[in-house]
């Protein structure tokens, strides 16, 4: 009850803002449309057929780091000139706060990835083969959004300004995109670079995606351990930000 | 029957401040309670910790009748705190702002609304309905701000410093608005201000706070009744030369407690008949120019200024 109250008032802040859907998806769109179709022909050469539906997954995740990067900053204006006291001092359960928060910014995900759907569609390319992989497809970006979503409202929580906030949150998206299989396939890189790109979570669950939208299989044994691992960093990130706002209390 | 019992409370922020020391009081259900204090008081820590947003270091707090460091989650239901930035979503239209405070407080829908009608009325908020909220007036924020927060109906309301930055014409319907809670809806009412002229109007009970600790509290009567003798009043035309005649004053009267207040002078004595002929007296012997000579009540502020400063004194020693 009191998480779709929260939800729905941070839903009410997102439309109110339309123009934060607009900025966090404008990146992404970028590759989607420019960088895809300029990159297609040097990429030609590795076997990918489809360069556009080949980033779509990489994309998926970078729309779900902008739109938690977003929550955070929501959070920032709601304690400055929102009800976020008002809230921590009502019969409210922290849970329901922190909760309620990250399906925001799940749902945001959402928005923006059935946007870029849509756009990828025109470009001719269908990133939804059937129904099934369609299914597994949301579980992972709920799974996945739902964890980022859990640090960026950690880290708005922690650090004491939106100045601090972007600087941070930079500082972790930027390496993880570019360091994971977003841009390329892994399978031929050596050394610390590839152990790097496979320690990273997000080289995972983007495989996961890609198996599941580029290729249209389902393996569960590929799916499956991914689905488990981020499921266990959301419960992570969700306990921190639970945490973090717990203290928020004991200064 | 009290609405709130502190005792002993402190707290110290992890940067060292202590903000509050041992502080101990009593508000009783159904009054307005202000507590007065200079910025830096250790007063918004105090209402952060009555609110259940702070925890203290030490002390006991029972907010009606339960304790609040174990029964934190049984007292929000029952309170609810207009702070001093005001806390409504711009994004939300009025009604929306009213049914989401209604809705955290899980009050049925048909009754929050039937209560959300009451309160936009004698609220006077009816004319703002239809325009954003991001639009309003301070004032009318602020008013907006009090009236959801009154949706749930609370028992005890706190305000942090409500009239801060307001012009006189609404402070003084602000001062309406919260006599009207009390005494229409029988909502015990905790507020911080340092004005003092809002405390002693509108108040039932005044506690004085000074550097995080409580140096008197009773009714505004009773305050003015600790300086039992009255006061003289010396009239100067200007500021700089009610300074520069009190350090002349004060060696010629040294018992005497003096300040300066704007353009006068303000001097406790023990016996004032006899102290205002010796210093009218001693004025117009020395030829020092002033614009007269009175004697004077002593106001809350007088009182405010002679406590704190005996504070200062006892703590200097």
């Amino acid at each position: 009850m009191s998480t779709a109250t929260i939800f729905y008032r941070n839903v009410k802040w997102r439309f109110h803002n339309a123009f934060t859907i607009v900025i966090t998806i404008l990146q992404p769109l970028l590759w989607l449309v420019l960088y895809s179709t300029v990159a297609e022909g040097t990429m030609a050469g590795t076997g990918i057929e489809n360069y556009t539906a080949f980033i779509f997954p990489g994309l998926i995740v970078l729309v779900s780091f902008s739109a938690s990067s977003s929550n955070g900053i929501m959070n920032y204006l709601m304690k400055a000139d929102g009800s976020f006291y008002r809230v921590l001092i009502a019969p409210v359960r922290r849970s329901s706060i922190v909760l309620g928060q990250l399906l925001e910014a799940v749902c945001c995900t959402f928005v923006e990835v059935g946007i870029m759907t849509v756009i990828s569609l025109l470009f001719f390319v269908n990133v939804l083969p059937n129904f099934p992989s369609l299914l597994l497809m949301v579980l992972l970006v709920a799974l996945t959004a739902f964890f980022m979503a859990g640090i960026s409202y950690s880290v708005s929580l922690v650090l004491p300004n939106e100045v601090l906030y972007e600087t941070v949150m930079n500082a972790i998206v930027l390496p993880i995109f570019f360091l994971s299989s977003a841009l390329f396939p892994a399978d031929g890189l050596q050394g610390i670079l590839k152990t790097i790109i496979y320690l990273n979570p997000f080289t995972h669950v983007i495989n996961a995606l890609r198996s599941v939208i580029f290729y249209g299989t389902i393996d569960f044994r590929t799916v499956a351990p991914v689905a488990v691992l981020f499921l266990l960093l959301g419960v992570g990130s969700f306990s921190w930000a639970l945490y973090c706002l717990k203290k928020e209390t004991r200064l | 029957m009290y609405a709130i019992q502190a005792q002993d409370v402190s707290k110290t922020y992890k940067n060292g401040v202590r903000a509050l020391d041992h502080v101990s009081l009593n508000v009783r259900k159904g009054e307005i309670f202000s507590l007065l204090g200079q910025n830096g008081a250790g007063k918004s820590t105090l209402i952060r910790i009555l609110t259940t947003y702070l925890k203290p270091d030490l002390g006991l707090v029972q907010i009606l009748g339960k304790n609040l460091s174990m029964k934190a989650a049984r007292i929000r239901p029952k309170i609810a705190c207009v702070g001093q930035q005001t806390s409504i979503d711009t994004y939300l239209s009025l009604e929306e702002n009213m049914m989401f405070q209604s809705r955290l407080y899980r009050i049925p829908k048909t009754q929050a609304k039937l209560r959300m009608e009451k309160l936009i009325q004698d609220f006077g908020l009816q004319s703002y309905r239809k325009y954003p909220v991001s639009s309003y007036s301070g004032g009318i924020k602020r008013r907006l701000d009090i009236a959801l927060n009154m949706m749930s109906a609370p028992e005890i309301l706190f305000l942090d410093e409500p009239t801060v930055g307001m012009d006189i014409q609404s402070r003084m319907a602000m001062w309406d608005m919260l006599k009207k809670i009390r005494n229409d809806f029988g909502t015990t009412i905790f507020l911080t201000t340092h004005y003092l002229e809002e405390a002693d109007i509108l108040s039932n009970t005044v506690c004085i706070m000074k550097d995080g600790k409580e140096v008197t509290q009773g009714t505004p009567e009773e305050l003015r009744s600790f300086i039992r003798q009255d006061a003289l009043r010396i009239l100067f035309p200007t500021k700089a030369e009610a300074e520069k005649q009190m350090v002349f004053l004060q060696s010629v009267f040294p018992a005497s407690q003096m300040t300066v207040r704007n353009t006068d002078i303000m001097m406790n004595t023990e016996d004032v008949r006899s102290d205002l002929e010796r210093t009218a007296g001693f004025l117009l012997e020395a030829h020092i120019p002033f614009y007269g000579i009175q004697i004077v009540q002593p106001t809350l502020e007088d009182v405010f200024l002679r406590l704190t400063k005996k504070k200062e004194m006892g703590e200097e020693k």
